[in-house]
């Protein structure tokens, strides 16, 4: 006979208070109300913000473990972060400069470029990875339970360091092209935050179709490509014919990418450009966190 | 007394012919939205869709300090239940109140990153789980002395033997010590010494009155542990009582299956 059996009572409720044996008594502590209230009926609902604030460790070890991987593994490690927009301006600079580039207010083209290539390398890579974030983590949303959105969110902010260094080089570059950064380059951080929230919205948005269309994967990075030359990284937006610009503004990051050059050389701003980049990012992160929530119901049966 | 855990109703179905879930390539998508607009529109269902109830109509009470096994055959719905509960997959109806924090291991050493060390997976993997790091620091020699891996803690996990894996995984789990803690078949791992100290661990939780609800094949391993027995049969409830009954009835139907 098993030792248990003998003891055992019909629903077990009569002898609790010999198996807790005084060491921990947790049926005293109920809450009044439910912690969880697990609910089949959808109601039009954003994420729940106060739950992702409550994984906030999670959030950060998730950073980390992306980070400690990607450095691991390279030789070159953080060097590559660098190359990748140098070449890049390398490539443009000896095309478009060849053939005539389009003129730039003084700047010396290349650090036009790398200054337009710096953010976009962010923002693309960023969204690519959100977008990816959460195939590449399908254990996870399939077997545990913590706010999906961590995920993408997660992923695009691994590639914050990549920006900080490649602006460091950025600096350096200005030094040697004898350019000292005017006080606006202040502003930098306002505008890298919207174009942080933007990278999260779309990455978010993205990685739930990328579960429920092949599709998605083979288009990202065409649609990223497009996406590119509609924003004025190799060229101005100045040269955007004006009775154009309303539609060139509706890309949000025409405005930041621009917005970002003129806090670099201490060009003038196009503020309206730059809240309507703001306002449209902030749009699409209310669209996104609603529909994220929407969706998120089915991941786990889905992925 | 008041129960932990609220199930009223629970039931779960999942689409079976033409799961809306399955990667539709966008032309696939464009197609039946063109063929079929209004079906399309109003969430794509199609009528001779099969419904696959993997839960039906399921209600319980469980109370604090019960430890509650859950058998049944292969589809039964009893991973159904355990992902319900612990919220990674939502209900069709029926509702569910919790009140406790739930931890749950549904596949041991979920989320461990085979580049990672052991250490490092220690971390990343409690925190999955819903540990605060200061508890995990805490813990964290006494999880290492559990899965004996002492001298293996700087080594990336995916050098580790299967073994070692699942000791780490189970060895995390058991140390969340949240107030209902769920587990899927995750004793059936690691050897028989192994699997003798899980039981072990999960005796001194049941005596330190948590709530544990626990899926297995292994009738032996319910028997010694459970008090209670919810047994599944087809997504519906068939039996819930004393262990030893519940057993006694369910063991011939495993024998002619």
């Amino acid at each position: 006979m098993l030792p248990d059996k003998s003891r055992a009572v019909p629903r077990g409720t009569e002898s609790i208070t010999e198996w807790s044996s005084g060491v921990i008594h947790l049926s005293a502590d109920l809450p009044e109300e439910p912690l969880f209230k697990i609910r089949a009926n959808q109601t039009w609902a954003t994420i729940d913000f106060r739950e992702v604030w409550a994984h906030g460790e999670l959030f950060f070890l998730l950073i980390w473990r992306d980070l400690k991987l990607r450095y691991k593994q390279t030789a070159l490690g953080a060097l590559w972060v660098i190359l990748q927009p140098l070449m890049m301006t390398l490539v443009f600079t000896v095309f478009l400069g060849l053939l005539g580039h389009p003129p730039t207010k003084n700047i010396p083209y290349p650090l036009f470029l790398y200054a337009g290539l710096l953010p976009w390398t962010f923002f693309s890579s960023a969204v690519l990875a959100g977008s990816y974030s959460l195939i590449t983590n399908a254990d996870l949303v399939r077997k545990t339970y913590f706010p999906r959105v961590l995920l993408p969110a997660a992923a695009v902010c691994v590639r914050l360091p990549d920006l900080i260094i490649s602006f460091a080089a950025l600096l350096l570059l200005l030094l040697y092209y004898g350019i000292y950064p005017p006080l606006s380059i202040l502003i930098l951080p306002l505008i890298v935050l919207n174009l942080l929230l933007l990278a999260m919205a779309l990455g978010a948005w993205v990685s739930v179709f990328n579960i429920k269309y092949g599709d998605v994967g083979t288009a990202m990075p065409i649609i990223l490509q497009l996406l590119m030359f509609a924003s004025p990284i190799v060229y101005p937006a100045s040269l955007v014919p004006h009775k154009w610009e309303w539609i060139y503004y509706l890309n949000p990051l025409a405005g930041i990418i621009e917005g970002f050059r003129a806090a670099l050389f201490g060009l003038e701003f196009n503020w309206s450009s730059m809240f309507s980049s703001l306002a449209i990012t902030l749009l699409l992160f209310v669209y996104v966190s609603f529909s994220f929530r929407w969706m998120d119901d089915e991941l786990a049966d889905t992925i | 007394m008041k129960p932990i855990i609220r199930v009223r109703n629970l039931s779960k179905s999942y689409d079976l012919i033409k799961p809306r879930h399955t990667k539709l390539t966008l032309r696939e998508a464009f197609a039946r939205a063109i063929k079929s607009p209004l079906q399309y529109v109003s969430g794509g269902r199609d009528t001779e869709t099969e419904i696959l109830w993997a839960l039906r109509d399921v209600s319980f009470d469980v109370r604090p300090g019960e430890v509650v096994g859950i058998i049944g055959r292969n589809g039964a719905g009893k991973s159904t239940l355990l992902k319900i509960l612990s919220r990674i997959t939502k209900p069709s109806a029926g509702e569910i109140d919790l009140y406790g924090r739930i931890g749950s291991l549904l596949s041991v050493g979920t989320g461990f990153h085979p580049n990672l060390t052991g250490r490092e997976n220690i971390y990343l993997h409690g925190t999955i789980l819903g540990m605060k790091r200061s508890e995990i620091k805490r813990k964290f020699s006494e999880i290492v002395a559990f899965a004996e891996m002492e001298q293996f803690l700087e080594t990336p996990v995916k050098y580790y033997s299967s073994g070692m894996y699942v000791r780490l995984g189970f060895a995390i789990a058991a140390h969340v010590e949240p107030e209902i803690l769920l587990l899927d078949e995750v004793i059936a791992v690691g050897d028989a010494e192994f699997q003798k100290k899980c039981v072990e661990k999960l005796k001194e939780l049941r005596r330190q009155g948590r709530t544990v609800f626990f899926v297995s094949h292994n009738l032996e391993v319910v028997r010694d542990l459970c008090q209670r027995v919810l047994l599944i049969d087809l997504g519906h409830l068939h039996e819930d009582g004393d262990a030893a009954t519940v057993i006694a009835n369910y063991a011939p139907h495993t024998f002619n299956l």
